[in-house]
């Protein structure tokens, strides 16, 4: 599979949490534990779950009680 | 349950920076209370210090032990500190509505059962309060991806804003 190359800039402080995480042997490597970081990430705010929890407050603001 | 009382409402960091990004921060004077988790008021202070000058804000932190029900779901949802924390603060107070702008902070308290709104949520509730006129309130909406840091896909704005010009 054809992947992408990428450059980001991550504070120093997470960096240091990622490579040692990585050096204590819970991800194969650096680009393993961004690619499911991102994939957790994409999963848990989808578009669809936005959308509806902003509709659900314009509802609550037009129309609610208190 | 019908409410007649505004509800004391539980912020997360992203409301109160967005709020006052968009000359807001005002609005949540209208609740009944407004009780800012210690996590979340470091976060905005890093972020918006100005923010935290609105009289009615409270910085509390959570007493009870915290349920094992929300450490599951907040690990679930890599849930940062200050959301965790909110939610905490939110259980502890049930008649409470937390307010998040995080989607995965909103998954995880509507999971557990928390009331959840956002900024969005709490600009509209201002024209029905008599705190905004309509055209104020559509002109802040129109503003949010110039003003603010709040990230809304630009269709859902405009979805947001035709349901509030068509409500009467």
């Amino acid at each position: 599979m054809e992947k992408a190359v990428i450059q980001a800039q991550l504070p120093p402080e997470l960096m240091a949490r990622a490579l040692s995480f990585v050096e204590e042997g819970w991800a194969s490597n650096l680009d393993e534990l961004l690619v499911e970081s991102l994939r957790r990430f994409l999963e848990s705010h989808s578009s669809r779950m936005t959308e509806s929890f902003v509709m659900s407050d314009v509802q609550w603001g037009l129309t609610g009680n208190d | 349950m019908i409410e007649s009382v505004p509800p004391l409402v539980i912020c997360d960091a992203g409301p109160v920076i967005h709020l006052d990004e968009l000359g807001c921060i005002d609005l949540l004077s209208s609740f009944s209370r407004v009780l800012i988790p210690v996590a979340v008021w470091q976060e905005v202070q890093r972020h918006r210090p100005k923010a935290l000058a609105l009289p009615c804000l409270e910085r509390i932190s959570a007493t009870k032990p915290e349920p094992p029900e929300l450490e599951a779901v907040a690990v679930a949802l890599s849930l940062h500190t200050g959301e965790w924390e909110a939610i905490r603060v939110a259980l502890e107070n049930p008649a409470s509505v937390l307010l998040t702008d995080d989607t995965a902070a909103r998954l995880a308290a509507g999971n557990l059962g928390i009331r959840v709104h956002g900024t969005i949520g709490v600009l509209v509730r201002s024209v029905r309060q008599g705190l905004r006129t309509k055209i104020a309130i559509l002109d802040i909406l129109r503003s949010i991806p110039i003003s603010s840091s709040l990230h809304l896909k630009r269709s859902l704005l405009d979805a947001v804003i035709k349901q509030v010009e068509e409500h009467q």
